[in-house]
């Protein structure tokens, strides 16, 4: 029982935290606009005296507390034999919790304005509007115990529901779990459909040939941002060579992008230096560029371990950028204003420079990345990368020469940037210092990472969830970067494999988590 | 007994590339600094010496950040990449602190001008104790659970914590730069004035408060580490977690107590970069994490004077640097990084290294 309210109180502080920061960062009232978009009721009429944007916010609200209610109450079994009252207590506890803090932020907050004070100046989303639409109409201490009593209820309902949903005490989502492990997987035609790989493969086919058909109809817009897609799916296998298959962190990868495109505008375009080579002709030129700079940096910093590497190629990344950017260069880089007019693939005098031309040359250079690190993957070199990531000096001792090896996936990861940066730069036609900047490197590790390392389809999903998903909620814009930090903490804490784990890195990260404690006390560190 | 002869050595590659290198470096460097002060000098002495002034006190700063890397890697083996956004936090405590300072009447003007020690005073306290809170909370949620895990693992979350934080101030206090409220006493760009040459020469007192209060944060930190309980149970954690647990030591506490110590330096170095340069904003805290973490690196990662001298070096090289390879100064970051790779090249000891073993490396 003490246990128990502890729990709850921990939980109802957590999520109150939780919530007042999303109010603190306007996340409040950009949600109340996603549900308007969602429940289509924007010209509804008032309902409980609230106009649309307000009960969206008591609807979003509302929501957080019902999560909190199930987290809170979810955590003890059963407690003196009356399952209902112990979770409604639990979830209500936690409510009430999270309800204190939200209510004390809102009411001093709706004070502070109510005297006008301008917070915004220090706090940016604050404005006296949005300040407005958290208070609900109530004067402020009564917006402040309003929230209280508010997700105190929600909290004891989502306590309830947790209890209602999921049969004798258990969990909604085992229990679905076990009806399907139960009633559906034991079926023989579901267990033949597993094994037949006629269904693995018609189901490959039918997606590749979806969206080989994808860029017919979607319109420029999305010709563009599929090509986008098709570029960080590039960048995602190269990255992926280096720290998924590797494990060597790179974050300074934006640098080899950066090289290819520089390299393509640099030799194609009129300004600065009027070369105006040929696109095909400059393609292998970005690779190979990007491939020996590759070798060039990773030769002093491979010797060491990870963590070296991971600050000097950050470091270099900037230096590339910086110098891209600088007055000294600008003659031979463009300097700050960048490169115009780069020039396009031509195809047998046949210009295919339009969009959903050039998304199907992203498209066959993804094709042909796809099946180069797959044989990659699976060969004798792939095989020793994967060795040396688990234990260097034990691979040492099996015969593989671990710099070169290390040198091999930096130059090729490097390579498939380079190819990433070139196309990127054609199909822009423009180049300038600020498409390199870190966050590019930092969005290629997170679509590594959340996709899956080591993973072919992980990468692919985890370019789609982090660069497509965003364009289609385009209101989430602000908040993408910081969901990027919490999405990285998140997944190393709950799902270190990533969203598709290759079988044999989930093997191993499931072993390490057993195996790490003994490991330790083998090596007394 | 026959004396064995020793068995020719082969040369390797790499070492024919390290001394290339290495004698190019050297070669450029000194023809630089004899075109610089002797050949044809650009710069008279008065300069130079600002120029100093500059770095010792940016090296300083850089010191009391570089001590946080090199605690939480001495104990954890793990690059703690989101120190730089502590001091940034810590910035923003100081910051908030001064500006209310400000607003408060007191004395005929207002409080921060009234009672400027006590207004500092809070600033630092505000800033320390904000930064060692978040220090506390980050190792608590994002790396705590991740103990035992493949190396790679931890160093990804604090990757991820490091941007979680700096687009979550940004998101709080939004995008603009700010001033930060010096006292009146402490006006920025306001000291002593130095004759050299002829030429003014001005020594900033907020400049002189941020060296003089670095000096002595980074001795009490060394005492406390070599000189109290705490101190040594931080070395034994150092040395080995297994064998110091069966001492009785309690591991995650020291380790939660190493983080609310660097975190505490990393807050009163962002008070000191407000106080001296002014504008604080969310990404305060990536390039000079990113420059201690190299000072860290240069002064051999793990030893603690060893940071206070890298911190202090790379400081005075970053000021001094364009100006003797006659450069332009927008490229001064260039440097800082292009050092931590030659040190990777030559000592990846770095200065006072302690001979590191494989695991360390």
């Amino acid at each position: 029982m003490k246990n128990m309210i502890r729990n709850s109180l921990r939980t109802g502080i957590v999520f109150g935290i939780i919530t007042v920061f999303l109010f603190l960062v306007g996340f409040t009232g950009t949600a109340a606009n996603i549900l308007a978009d969602l429940l289509n009721n924007e010209s509804a009429p008032p309902l409980f005296g609230w106009a649309p944007p307000m009960l969206n916010t008591v609807i979003f609200v509302g929501l957080i507390g019902l999560w909190a209610g199930a987290s809170g109450a979810s955590r003890e079994k059963d407690v003196a034999g009356d399952p209902y009252g112990a979770a409604v207590l639990g979830g209500g506890i936690a409510g009430f919790v999270q309800g204190l803090l939200t209510g004390l932020v809102m009411a001093l907050v709706g004070t502070l304005n109510e005297r006008g004070v301008m917070m915004s100046k220090y706090l940016a989303e604050l404005l006296p509007a949005a300040v407005k639409q958290a208070m609900l109409g109530f004067p402020p201490p009564g917006a402040g115990a309003f929230y209280l009593l508010f997700l105190t209820a929600a909290g004891a309902l989502g306590g309830l529901a947790t209890r209602g949903l999921g049969r004798g005490g258990r969990r909604p989502r085992e229990a679905i779990r076990t009806w399907a492990r139960e009633k559906v997987e034991v079926l023989p035609w579901v267990q033949s459909l597993r094994r037949s790989p006629a269904v693995k493969y018609a189901v490959y086919g039918i997606l590749l040939l979806g969206i080989l058909l994808l860029p017919l109809f979607a319109g420029q817009y999305w010709n563009y941002t599929i090509g986008t897609v098709g570029i960080y799916v590039l960048l995602g296998l190269g990255l992926n060579i280096v720290v998924g298959l590797a494990g060597l962190l790179d974050l300074g990868y934006v640098a080899f992008f950066a090289i290819g495109a520089y390299a393509m505008a640099l030799l194609t375009a009129p300004t600065p230096h009027n070369l105006m080579w040929n696109f095909w002709l400059v393609i292998p030129i970005g690779i190979l560029l990007a491939a020996v700079t590759g070798i060039l940096l990773g030769a002093p910093v491979l010797r060491m371990r990870g963590d070296y590497l991971a600050i000097v190629t950050l470091g270099f990344g900037e230096i590339i950028r910086i110098l891209s950017k600088s007055d000294d260069l600008s003659d031979f880089t463009g300097g700050p204003r960048g490169v115009p007019a780069v020039a396009g693939p031509d195809f047998f005098g046949l210009n295919v420079n339009s969009g959903i031309a050039f998304v199907y040359l992203i498209f066959l250079s993804v094709l042909l990345v796809i099946f180069v690190t797959n044989r990659l993957q699976n060969s004798r070199v792939g095989r020793a990368w994967e060795a040396m990531r688990e234990d260097e000096t034990v691979s040492r001792a099996m015969g593989i020469n671990t710099l070169t090896q290390k040198l091999l996936a930096f130059a090729i990861g490097a390579a498939f940037a380079g190819l990433g940066g070139a196309l990127f730069a054609s199909r822009n036609q423009f180049t300038g210092p600020e498409d390199f900047n870190l966050m590019v490197s930092i969005n290629v590790v997170a679509v590594v990472i959340v996709g899956g390392m080591g993973s072919i389809p992980g990468v692919i999903a985890g370019a789609l969830v982090l660069k497509g998903l965003p364009e289609m909620l385009r209101q989430l814009e602000d908040y993408r970067v910081m969901v990027f930090g919490a999405l990285l903490v998140v997944m190393m804490l709950w799902r270190p494999a990533g969203l598709i784990p290759s079988s044999r890195r989930k093997m191993e990260i499931d072993k390490d988590a057993g195996l790490a404690e003994t490991a330790e006390e083998g090596r007394g560190k | 007994m026959p004396i064995q002869k020793e068995p020719a050595r082969r040369v390797k590659p790499y070492q024919i590339i390290q001394a290339v290198t290495g004698i190019g470096c050297a070669g450029y460097l000194l023809y630089r600094l004899y075109t610089v002060l002797i050949g044809s000098p650009t710069y008279g002495t008065e300069t130079w010496a600002r120029f100093m002034i500059a770095g010792l006190i940016l090296g300083s700063v850089y010191a009391l950040i570089a001590i946080g890397y090199t605690l939480v890697y001495g104990i954890l083996r793990m690059i703690n990449f989101a120190h730089g956004d502590i001091m940034m936090i810590g910035a923003f405590g100081g910051y908030f602190t001064l500006e209310a300072a400000k607003s408060i009447p007191a004395g005929g003007s207002n409080f921060s001008d009234a009672y400027p020690f006590a207004a500092v005073l809070a600033a630092f306290l505000a800033g320390v104790a904000i930064a060692a809170l978040s220090g506390y909370f980050l190792e608590k949620i994002a790396y705590r659970p991740l103990r035992g895990a493949p190396r790679l693992v931890p160093l990804i979350s604090a990757i991820g914590a490091s941007i979680f934080l700096e687009n979550a101030a940004q998101l709080l206090f939004g995008a603009q730069r700010r001033d930060y409220a010096n006292p009146a006493v402490l006006t920025r760009g306001e000291g002593w004035t130095l004759v050299i040459n002829g030429a003014k020469v001005i020594l900033p007192y907020t400049g002189a408060l941020t060296v003089i209060l670095s000096l002595l944060l980074m001795v009490a930190l060394y005492m406390l580490v070599m000189r109290t309980r705490l101190g040594r149970a931080m070395r034994a954690v150092s040395e080995n977690k297994q064998v110091a647990a069966l001492m009785g030591i309690d591991v995650d506490g020291v380790i939660s107590q190493t983080f609310i110590i660097s975190g505490a330096l990393a807050g009163a170095a962002g008070v000191m970069w407000g106080l001296h340069l002014g504008l604080v904003y969310h990404f305060v805290g990536f390039i000079p994490g990113i420059k201690a973490f190299t000072a860290a690196v240069l002064g051999g990662i793990g030893s603690v004077p060893g940071a206070m001298l890298g911190g202090l070096f790379l400081g005075l090289v970053e000021s001094l640097g364009p100006a003797v390879l006659g450069i332009s100064f927008q490229l001064k970051d260039v440097i800082a990084f292009g050092i931590l790779v030659l040190v990777l090249i030559f000592r990846p000891t770095g200065i006072v290294g302690e001979a590191l073993t494989e695991e360390k490396v």
